[in-house]
């Protein structure tokens, strides 16, 4: 109990984050973080050490946020082609990145960011959120993500990339409308 | 977008992730230098994978660490009755 309870305090703000970037709601992130423990708690007898702690709490959190948003009976999930990015012109666009202010009296601009980019996020694909989210939030690496989630490390670079091109999109269209009202 | 743009702009994340070996890098950075398209491309993409890695950060309320902390002591001690 000691043990899981040194677990709780070290990777709740972790493992919360990750529930709320996947579901986008408080209450769901709470579940996520909730069922994650205690499935930890269960199984930790069978924790062998063969990967980090970190990353098998993640794997464990991973199957809860799939298994709530079966629960859910979510849209099914579509694929993001790299074709969708290249305009009619041929070109890939043009884009508008707003810059990030370390100014810590920036609030209303930092605010602003986090909810644009929060939106973004809710925006993509199942799929592809798991592998944003692992790799670009969480920092793991291609080869951790791949084990997380049981898939090939080509899946998670091809996924990661559209990922990545949607919220570049998505950030420069909501941030120039922002602007234009 | 010509050939040469639409192989870089596939294979631009993990030119920016360094999971690219030596030569293809050198072939992209050649590339870049010539086609300013590609350069806003790959410029607009590293900003906005900053951006999001620098806005993401949550942290749990101290309600909401209260209220999960209560429940799972209730859940391990359940489970271990």
């Amino acid at each position: 109990m000691d043990a899981m309870e040194k677990i709780v305090g070290r990777y709740e703000d972790r493992i919360f984050t990750f529930g709320l970037k996947m579901c986008g709601h408080l209450q769901d992130a709470e579940d996520i973080a909730q069922e994650t423990f205690l499935n930890a708690f269960r199984y930790l007898k069978d924790f062998r050490g063969e990967t980090k702690l970190k990353n098998w709490l993640f794997m464990i959190a991973t199957r809860a946020c799939i298994r709530k948003r079966r629960k859910k009976k979510c849209e099914p999930d579509y694929e993001i082609s790299l074709d969708s990015f290249i305009h009619e012109d041929g070109s890939d666009g043009k884009y508008e990145i707003p810059d990030w202010s370390d100014d810590p009296s920036d609030n209303v601009m930092r605010a602003e960011l986090k909810k644009i980019i929060d939106v973004a996020i809710q925006k993509l694909p199942h799929k592809y959120r798991l592998v944003f989210n692992l790799r670009e939030i969480e920092g793991f690496n291609t080869k951790e993500t791949a084990e997380i989630l049981e898939i090939s490390t080509q899946s998670v670079k091809t996924r990661l990339h559209r990922a990545r091109l949607f919220m570049r999109d998505e950030i420069s269209k909501q941030y120039m409308e922002g602007r234009a009202q | 977008m010509k050939k040469e743009c639409k192989k870089d702009f596939e294979r631009m994340s993990e030119y920016l992730d360094g999971e690219l070996n030596d030569d293809i890098c050198r072939e992209i950075k050649s590339h870049l230098r010539h086609c300013p398209e590609c350069r806003e491309c790959v410029d607009s993409l590293r900003k906005s994978i900053e951006l999001c890695k620098k806005v993401a950060e949550e942290e749990i309320t101290a309600d909401m660490r209260k209220r999960l902390r209560a429940a799972l002591r209730n859940c391990f001690a359940s489970e271990q009755s």
